[in-house]
């Protein structure tokens, strides 16, 4: 296989593993976020650090990257019990330029030049690439998939869709509404951080600026135009925001348009996602599946 | 008086200048219906949502249980056993009603995150409760049915039955009758009787002062955040104070 | 300290231009209108267009520019927002980041824009000004002078017309307010009308002040503008010129004494982030006025 699909389809995995991540707080949690990307960043220089400078193997620098960002992600869950809405989603970006701030600030985080030469996976001393790398996000990927499908089936996914829903009448069934929320940061920035280390070793290098707002802005919409609330929708989001520039190379320099205008109109058409409950694409996808099952 | 299941002395609640509610005494026995009316605006939501601790008091006292819950947030006392629908009805929109009733059920689990975890929301065991809940409150054939597509009478049976399926030991109702039918209501009051045989208290608010009177075996009549009256219904609808407080 | 000063009250009046249009909007449709910063950019674009083909000064072009601008804020209501109102809070969002892509991609092409910045050298006919120890620049003094004109035009309009009344009762309540016969369509368009003139207008401003036009000019503005909105309280346009002031003040003032510690723009988000966890609903609470 060519190496630069390989390549696309690894970055467009790491974007399933983000949007997956930011689902599980915007569309379960109801918590909107526009400041993901400051924990894909601090899973990403965790990883570089723990590698470039500690020299730790795979998969400590994973775990370390997951554990620094689901607890970070906690911190950010305390300013988020006090505000809401509008006003959170504000916060949230700050919260981005500030982290995007430190990381060019920091001298022992490389500043404005970042950190280069990360080594690439090596399980067993061999060395992950191409194809090899692929196959490991593609698992992270689905592994996490299946994870996130049965945290939502437990009580806690109970919990975190009542406060969505209505967190008076989820007090009054005795969920805990405060706990839920830092419990969702925790692990929605946790998942960021998996994305972040997974970034971190695919390219190789990490730089502030590969973590801003407008990173935030892009998850934000595969999550959005995926179907937030969904199990499916970041995935069909990620793929397609995540592939939609290379898909419209053709267009050339009216790539940008382009996307504009799609994402645009389909969010209009498709109010609640592309998979929504009610989405056509649901409904055709389902009607296809039932043919099939059908069949002798 | 302390060994009422729900009792509350001196409770107070103001809003700025507004005095929502002035010196309330209360007390609600294990196993009756009690009715709180009064007019609108006389501060019986409030009442609701001091004692669920959605809201803070400014003076006075709550004792649930044997607790002096008066500073406990609404998620503790819920646990606790004190479970409630609200006014303008909260039942969850975007799930089903079965799982609204089911939610209700992991009030157990919900106390910390690893408990949480540990359990599913469905399946099994949990299906068997789920069922005969809603077989108690006829909500049977629209189990499947998303709440926020059925009318708000349902909605507010499905509220119920959630609040039921916590397993309390006091339930409040905020205005259960509000929208129903007469055939509605009355079938309603039922699912109250059998709640209360079932070994729930209930204290119900209610502005319909007929379906009140029905249903309630003792009343409270809450005017301008003050108790005027207390007693049994005939007692409280020949009270001079309470027509006046209607009429007047 | 005089320069400071100065600063402090050119940045603080484009803050509040950008800003209370921002909120304008966003208090009647609660939409995050981020494509905000893209009608900033093409009025800009406009202002410069009009002023290198026509035979007209500064003002003109400014004018121009605020046309063209109120125009492009009225189509997007027409194209994008008027569809998901009522949609879940992340539709809305999503339409206008859409439309702020393509607007943006739109300017870099070698017809409009292109990549890099152009020169924006317009004389403003103005003199320098002296107040005490304060002196302003002929730029500054438009900037200024621009400023309080519009604010009084904006506070005219919402307190003392029927339009702005309508407005009032629309960003309470949409639906009574329609079931009321409030000509809802006629004072919607009029709100992205006004409130997008004054983002061109700012858009001219800023590019004459700093001689540069360029098509991501809008995105340092897209966040900051949503600083001073959310500081001053969602939907109050008061509250907007009072955060405007506070934000410009902060932040020129900690980079100047602080030297350059943190980035200015990290500054407004440390400031506002602050100011939240004291006061959860901005400075003056979410009000329409």
């Amino acid at each position: 296989m060519d190496a630069y699909l390989i390549s696309v389809m690894t970055f467009i995995g790491i974007w399933i593993i983000m949007a997956m991540s930011l689902n599980l707080l915007v569309g379960y949690a109801g918590q909107v976020s526009i400041g993901h990307a400051a924990f894909f960043g601090i899973g990403g220089y965790t990883v570089a650090v723990a590698t470039v400078k500690m020299g730790l193997p795979f998969p400590i620098d994973l775990v370390l990257a997951a554990v620094v960002s689901g607890i970070l992600g906690g911190f950010l869950g305390l300013p988020a019990l006090r505000v809401r809405h509008d006003f959170l989603v504000l916060a949230t970006i700050g919260i981005n330029f500030i982290v995007v701030a430190v990381f060019q600030y920091t001298p022992a985080l490389g500043g404005a030049y970042g950190i280069v030469g990360i080594p690439p996976i090596a399980i067993a001393g061999v060395e992950l690439l191409g194809l090899g790398m692929l196959l490991l996000v593609a698992a992270i990927a689905v592994a996490l998939f299946v994870l996130k499908a049965l945290l939502l089936k437990t009580w806690f996914g109970v919990r975190l869709i009542a406060i969505r829903e209505d967190e008076d009448a989820a007090a009054a069934i005795g969920i805990n509404v405060a706990s839920t929320k830092i419990w969702a940061f925790v692990l929605a920035c946790g998942g960021a951080g998996i994305a972040g280390a997974l970034y971190a070793r695919q390219l190789g290098s990490v730089f502030p600026e590969n973590f801003g707002f407008v990173e935030s802005v892009t998850v934000l919409t595969m999550v959005v135009l995926g179907g937030a609330g969904t199990l499916i929708g970041p995935v069909i989001g990620a793929i397609i925001l995540g592939g939609l520039p290379e898909y419209l190379r053709f267009l050339h320099e009216w790539r940008y348009v382009i996307y504009g205008l799609l994402l645009t109109v389909l969010v209009i058409f498709e109010r609640d996602g592309l998979m929504g409950p009610e989405s056509r694409l649901r409904a055709l996808l389902t009607r296809l599946l039932r043919r099939a099952a059908a069949e002798p | 008086m302390s060994d009422a299941l729900l009792a509350l002395s001196g409770l107070s609640r103001r809003f700025g200048g507004l005095r929502a509610l002035e010196d309330v005494d209360l007390e609600a026995r294990e196993g009756e219906i009690l009715g709180l009316i009064g007019p609108n605006g006389a501060g019986k939501s409030t009442l609701f949502n001091c004692l669920s601790g959605h809201v803070a008091v400014s003076a006075g006292r709550i004792r649930f249980a044997g607790r002096d819950v008066t500073r406990l947030a609404a998620a503790r006392r819920a646990r606790l056993g004190m479970a409630r629908t609200f006014q303008l009805g909260k039942a969850f929109q975007s799930m089903t009603v079965r799982e609204n009733v089911a939610a209700g059920l992991g009030i157990t689990a919900y106390g910390s995150f690893w408990r949480s975890l540990a359990g599913r929301a469905s399946g099994g065991v949990r299906d068997r409760e789920t069922d005969a809940i809603l077989e108690r409150f006829d909500l049977r054939s629209q189990a499947g049915a998303r709440v926020r597509e059925l009318p708000m009478g349902v909605q507010r049976r499905v509220e119920a039955a959630r609040a039921f399926a916590t397993g309390p030991r006091l339930l409040l109702l905020d205005e259960p009758a509000a929208g129903l039918t007469h055939g509605e209501a009355e079938a309603f009051a039922e699912m109250v009787r059998g709640v209360r045989d079932a070994g729930v208290t209930v204290i119900v608010i209610e502005h319909n002062m007929t379906f009140a009177m029905r249903l309630a075996e003792r009343m409270y009549v809450l005017v301008d955040g003050r108790i005027i009256a207390e007693g049994p219904p005939e007692a409280v609808r020949a009270d001079p104070a309470v027509v006046d407080a209607y009429l007047g | 300290m005089a320069e400071t000063i100065t600063n402090i009250v050119v940045t603080g009046c484009l803050y509040t231009l950008i800003a209370m249009g921002l909120t304008m909007v966003y208090g009647m449709l609660r939409v995050l209108h981020i494509v905000h910063a893209g009608v900033f950019a093409v009025g800009a674009a406009v202002g410069l267009v009009v002023f290198q083909t026509l035979p007209v000064g500064f003002w003109p072009a400014l004018f121009a520019a605020m046309l063209a601008s109120g125009a492009l804020g009225v189509a997007i209501y027409h194209i994008g927002y008027r569809w998901v109102l009522d949609a879940p809070r992340g539709t809305p969002l999503l339409v206008s980041i859409g439309l702020f892509i393509t607007l943006q991609s739109l300017l870099e092409k070698p017809f409009l824009l292109g990549a890099y910045a152009s020169a924006f050298d317009a004389p403003v006919g103005l003199p320098r000004v002296q107040l005490g120890a304060l002196a302003f620049t002929p730029a500054q003094l438009a900037i200024v002078l621009s400023t309080v004109a519009a604010s009084g035009v904006v506070w005219l309009v919402l307190n003392r017309t029927r339009l702005g009344l309508s407005w009032r009762a629309l960003s309470e309540d949409m639906n009574m307010a329609r079931s009321l016969g409030v000509a809802t369509q006629r004072a919607v368009a009029l709100n992205m009308f006004l409130g997008s003139a004054m983002a061109g207008m700012a858009g001219v401003l800023v590019a004459v002040y700093e001689n540069a036009v360029s098509a991501h000019m809008g995105e340092v503005v897209a966040y900051k503008a949503f600083v001073v909105v959310v500081l001053g309280g969602l939907g109050s346009v008061l509250g907007a010129a009072v955060a405007a002031f506070v934000l410009a003040a902060f932040e020129i003032g900690i980079s100047t004494y602080l030297g350059g510690l943190f980035p200015r723009d990290a500054i407004g988000f440390a400031v506002l982030i602050v100011i939240l966890l004291f006061m959860p609903t901005g400075l003056l609470g979410r009000r329409f006025d």
